[in-house]
């Protein structure tokens, strides 16, 4: 199972106006999320969305810039959880710019869904049927 | 059963619990063989399988005297949830860029 998003988008536009939409409050509130994000590095900083209920997400993104170079790349934490200080959400969003035949193509990466619950989501669906068929056992050699 | 009914992230976030599942994967286990590899108490084990069994990782089987443990699919499928949401979300945040970007261009070459 992954536990990484990763998505490609290609614009007919240059990194540099790729980039404002990535970096500018007011830009990045009219595609993503209203949020009091600053160009800085170790600038903290939250998106603010609806509740939601189905994640058990507050919907308030804490975030912090990791690494920032101009029109190229862009890299911030970003948890969430139910309620202020419980984070179960624990995830970095990094975003890169290529400048492609006139246009830009933005790569984003989401890692870190929870990698050990994952590893054992994973290890479970190996042992699975195994499981399954040890139960079944088990059962028969109870009830004879 | 009576246990604080925690969310998936919650069950998941206890070490123990984690060692638990990590056990589990191998094959069905006892009560009694999952408590001795643990230093804590066995009602202290027991209270995490409670858990465990709340959020709906586990099942437990009563066999003869014993009572098995064996991992069960649906307490996973709140990951999968969260994958699956980020991924939408992204998707169509992404187009939204792509939509806003196109009507700033038009705006210029007027």
């Amino acid at each position: 199972m992954k536990n990484t998003i990763t998505q490609t988008i290609r614009y007919e536009h240059s990194p540099e106006e790729v980039w404002e939409y990535l970096t500018k409050p007011e830009l990045i509130s009219q595609w993503l999320m209203p949020n009091n994000f600053e160009p800085v590095k170790g600038h903290d900083f939250e998106f603010r969305t609806k509740p939601i209920p189905s994640l058990n997400l507050d919907g308030i993104m804490y975030c912090r810039v990791i690494e920032i170079v101009p029109n190229e790349k862009l890299i911030y934490s970003w948890k969430g959880g139910p309620e202020k200080g419980i984070t179960t959400l624990d995830t970095i969003v990094e975003w890169t710019l290529e400048a492609k035949d006139n246009g830009t193509e933005l790569h984003l990466v989401q890692t870190g869904f929870n990698e050990e619950n994952i590893s054992i989501f994973s290890a479970m669906q190996g042992g699975w049927n195994q499981n399954l068929n040890k139960i079944i056992t088990l059962l028969s050699t109870a009830t004879k | 059963m009576n246990a604080p009914r925690l969310d998936t992230f919650q069950v998941i976030a206890d070490p123990s619990r984690r060692q638990i599942l990590h056990m589990l994967t191998q094959d069905s286990m006892t009560i009694n063989s999952l408590a001795e590899n643990f230093d804590m108490s066995r009602p202290a084990v027991s209270k995490h399988i409670k858990i465990l069994y709340g959020a709906g990782f586990i099942s437990i089987e009563d066999i003869g005297r014993e009572r098995y443990c064996t991992l069960k699919e649906d307490g996973f499928k709140d990951l999968q949830e969260w994958l699956k949401f980020f991924d939408d979300f992204w998707k169509s945040k992404l187009k939204k860029l792509e939509t806003l970007l196109n009507k700033n261009q038009k705006n210029k070459t007027k």
